[in-house]
């Protein structure tokens, strides 16, 4: 798609063409000449590797001798999914992130909903709660890890004295509590964003609107239907994309908490993607993973997309 | 009236909560930093810092390789953030205000790269760079984080150059401004906080990446901090003490930065998806 770009690009620096005053908009070339170095880094970086990497999910080729590689067709595609191992993958990643989507913006929409009432030091509360969000994923990982520790971690010691502690303490070691333990992570570093999002989505909620409403006898989740959430529904919509986009493509927080384990109970599609490529050594399955994670997330993208259309179509309000 | 009073304390309750919550994690990365090994493995932990240990930041940074790895995220995070906004202005700038060929297809392609794992782009760009000689050098981790920041960079600019009224434009062309020094003298310091923003974006996305960093960089000196400090999860043979030290002083500056620009990271970040 970028190629299409490129062809134009080139054609500015066209030399000869004398110079003349700028028009109100300069020549019709000004601005590919803006765009142009960015177009061209875009295209190098991420659209040819792209290209490349389609080409690879229907090779076989090795990570060890890469540059052989052989035309299987679709093998790949139908090794995978003839693979209950990865079925089990597709299973995880969509548990995964629907719990990410419903989790980070309910607890957001709480935070928001709590944060956005007058108080002294709200200032404060609402910088405090984002650190999480501003935290980068490696220190995250670490922290979570030790915390999670099975002998000193502070999370097995509370649990343990509240009666609650896992046999061994090894949460990250437990097919059960792994996957759970490697979510509430990653919705501990999710949550602020929601809930900033959210909190100035808040801000153009009509007041008078709300006190109406209570003054008519609404009782408060009556309010909070017919007022609020009409205002907040299409920011709800817009983070729910986000979250199903930047959860489909997750890896550190995962790969350093657990590698996908144990035995693959973590293991989403760019974590199985990853250890293709650089533990099994084969990119032409890893390329082919990767494929089955972006075409869900351009279903996911036009999915939202056409229901956002519908919605606006539908019902005016 | 009593009810009322309920609802305040609670609210107070729930906040407090929240805010414990949110900020637990990293406290507890600074007291086990600052604990002795007796309270670190104590029955009973110590749940406040002791003030005592402040020498193992200075330890953390003096002995060992950390203050390299920082040095070189510093480096990192500094071209890519030079390279990606310098890039991103001119490219925000077409976008906002010309129409031309092509338009709607790099809009596409920039929200597409949104998507894009870069554990699935690692395989091409390592082939790229091995060609281009541009692995194991600080220089491939600019130009690879560059193109991937560049996008949300350029978006969040578009945003912010839409809010400007064009008649300031006009009028400098009037004066027989180019569109170059228009972007420049015009344009430019009109958006002077959402360029810082993009700055702090950028800046960060280099400063924590890691998928490119391990895979492009084998020599130990050439490690930026997120490499570094990954490779302390399960290696038992550094005090946790240092590893919590060093982590702190990766994350500090990270969040600090964060809460100063947050407004318009926040907004910027929403627009750039929702116009799209």
């Amino acid at each position: 798609m970028t190629v299409v770009e490129q062809t134009g690009a080139p054609k500015t620096t066209t030399p000869g063409r004398p110079r003349r005053r700028p028009s109100p908009l300069g020549s019709k070339w000004t601005p590919y000449l803006f765009l142009a170095p960015a177009a061209l880094f875009i295209l190098v970086f991420q659209a040819v590797p792209l290209v490349q990497e389609v080409y690879l999910s229907f090779t076989r080729t090795r990570l060890l001798n890469p540059t052989r590689s052989e035309w299987v067709g679709l093998d790949n595609f139908n090794r995978i999914f003839g693979d209950p191992e990865f079925h089990r993958t597709l299973l995880i990643t969509f548990v995964y992130v629907i719990t990410c989507v419903i989790v980070a913006i309910g607890a957001g929409l709480a935070v928001a909903l709590l944060l956005n009432k007058k108080f002294r030091g709200r200032g404060m509360a609402r910088a405090l709660v984002t650190v999480p969000w501003a935290a980068p994923g490696i220190a995250v990982a670490l922290i979570a890890t030790w915390m999670l520790n099975a002998q000193y971690g502070i999370v097995n010691r509370v649990l343990d004295a509240v009666g609650l502690g896992v046999p061994g303490g090894a949460i990250l070691d437990s097919s059960r509590y792994a996957l759970p333990a490697v979510l509430a992570t990653t919705i501990w570093q999710l949550f602020p964003f929601t809930s900033v999002v959210l909190l100035s989505a808040l801000q153009s909620v009509p007041q008078d609107l709300n006190e109406a409403a209570t003054v008519d006898g609404a009782g408060r989740w009556a309010t909070f239907r017919a007022v609020t959430w009409q205002v907040i529904k299409p920011t709800v919509g817009l983070l729910a994309l986000l979250m199903t986009i930047w959860s489909l493509r997750r890896f550190e927080l995962i790969w350093l908490m657990t590698k996908g384990g144990p035995v693959g109970a973590t293991e989403t599609l760019v974590i199985d993607l990853y250890s293709q490529a650089f533990d099994s050594k084969e990119l032409g399955s890893a390329a082919a993973i990767g494929m089955v994670g972006v075409v869900i997330s351009l279903i996911v993208i036009i999915g939202s997309r056409l229901v956002a259309r519908a919605v606006e179509k539908g019902d005016v309000r | 009236m009593r009810r009322f009073r309920f609802g305040v304390t609670a609210r107070i309750v729930a906040v407090l909560v929240v805010l414990g919550v949110a900020v637990f994690p990293l406290y507890w990365m600074f007291v086990t930093a600052l604990s002795s090994n007796s309270d670190l493995f104590a029955d009973q932990p110590r749940l406040t810092p002791d003030l005592g240990q402040f020498g193992v930041f200075v330890d953390a940074l003096a002995e060992g390789k950390a203050a390299g790895w920082l040095l070189n995220s510093l480096i990192i995070a500094v071209g890519t953030m030079v390279l990606s906004v310098g890039l991103g202005i001119p490219l925000g700038y077409a976008l906002s205000r010309f129409s031309f060929w092509g338009k709607a297809v790099l809009t596409v392609v920039l929200l597409f790269t949104q998507m894009l794992p870069e554990a699935l782009m690692v395989v091409p760009l390592f082939a790229l760079f091995r060609r281009f000689e541009l692995l194991d050098s600080l220089t491939g981790l600019v130009l690879v984080n560059s193109a991937f920041v560049l996008p949300i960079v350029a978006l969040i600019l578009k945003g912010a150059i839409d809010g400007i009224p064009k008649e300031l434009e006009e009028a400098a062309r009037a004066d027989g401004a180019r569109p170059f020094t228009t972007l420049t003298r015009i344009n430019v310091p009109l958006i002077a906080p959402s360029i810082a923003a993009t700055a702090v974006i950028a800046f960060f996305h280099a400063w924590n990446e890691y998928v490119f960093a391990v895979t492009f960089i084998f020599n130990p000196d050439l490690q930026p901090a997120s490499v570094g400090i990954a490779n302390f999860i399960g290696e038992l043979g550094t005090p946790i003490q240092t590893v919590m030290a060093v982590a702190f002083l990766f994350t500090l500056p990270a969040v600090a930065f964060y809460l100063l620009v947050q407004k318009y990271v926040v907004s910027g970040m929403t627009a750039g998806a929702v116009k799209g």
